[in-house]
């Protein structure tokens, strides 16, 4: 796997859309390519972010915030 | 995040205001329930506060790191539900009224969308409508390729295909809004 096909397949690994046996073949072309990989996967994460953000906001209420501070609170306290 | 790496509930209180919409949102469009979407809305809220310490800035940033974690969490919800097959349906009847949805033929002038937003969704909607089609369920439904074959009668090859060139095209399509993401 030349570095091209592996920045085609880690947009596929973000999202986790490889197939079992591509997942072993791009595994070996992340060691083989090191850190350059790894940072390039890193870059691949944006997608997450511009996926989410895609999407208009949805509003929630407000008893939630309340309860997760309650359990936030309880936790410290604990 | 790093009001919240020091145990500052000010901080998390400040970070759910902020990105609890955008969240939320994600949630919605893999499950598809209001309620089941606050409730697990409230729990990755728990876990980003139980986690933060596994946030590393090098990398990536907050919402990333976030958003990673509350579409693994929808989607482990979903498929413990297994609910798969009563969300399809209900997507199936939804998708034409819901106004967010990639594949639709609503106007853009429904709805009043940020900046960001609206740069990231001409990205998106620049694609192919199969492309369109194949990422927003990989990723919004966690669909293997051979499930969205199966699911769309498309050849697996065709699915990789469409998944490898959509996705290229917004990556490529993002790198200048990366600095604003």
């Amino acid at each position: 796997m030349n570095f091209e096909q592996f920045q085609n397949q880690s947009r596929l690994y973000v999202i986790g859309a490889l197939e079992p046996e591509e997942l072993e073949e791009f595994e070996k072309a992340r060691k083989k390519f090191g850190k350059k990989a790894e940072d390039f996967i890193t870059k691949c994460y944006a997608l997450h972010e511009a996926f989410a953000l895609s999407l208009r906001p949805a509003k929630s209420s407000a008893a939630i915030k309340e309860r997760l501070m309650a359990m936030v609170k309880a936790k410290k306290e604990a | 995040m790093k009001g919240i790496q020091a145990g500052d509930s000010d901080a998390l209180s400040q970070l759910y205001d902020r990105y609890n919409g955008i969240l939320k949102a994600l949630i919605l469009r893999v499950i598809h329930n209001e309620t089941e979407a606050d409730d697990l809305l409230q729990e990755i809220f728990m876990e980003i506060w139980n986690q933060s310490k596994n946030f590393s800035a090098q990398k990536g940033k907050p919402l990333g790191w976030m958003v990673t974690l509350a579409r693994r969490r929808a989607i482990d919800g979903l498929r413990k539900k297994q609910a798969y097959a009563r969300a399809e349906e209900r997507l199936q009847n939804e998708t034409e009224q819901q106004p967010d949805a990639w594949v639709h033929n609503a106007t853009e002038d429904e709805i009043m969308l940020s900046d960001t937003r609206r740069l990231i969704r001409k990205v998106i909607m620049s694609l192919p409508p199969p492309q369109q089609q194949a990422i927003d369920l990989a990723f919004f439904k966690g669909m293997s390729q051979r499930e969205i074959a199966a699911k769309t009668n498309t050849p697996l090859g065709t699915v990789k295909t469409r998944l490898e060139l959509g996705l290229k095209k917004i990556y490529d399509g993002l790198k200048e809004l990366r600095d604003e993401l």
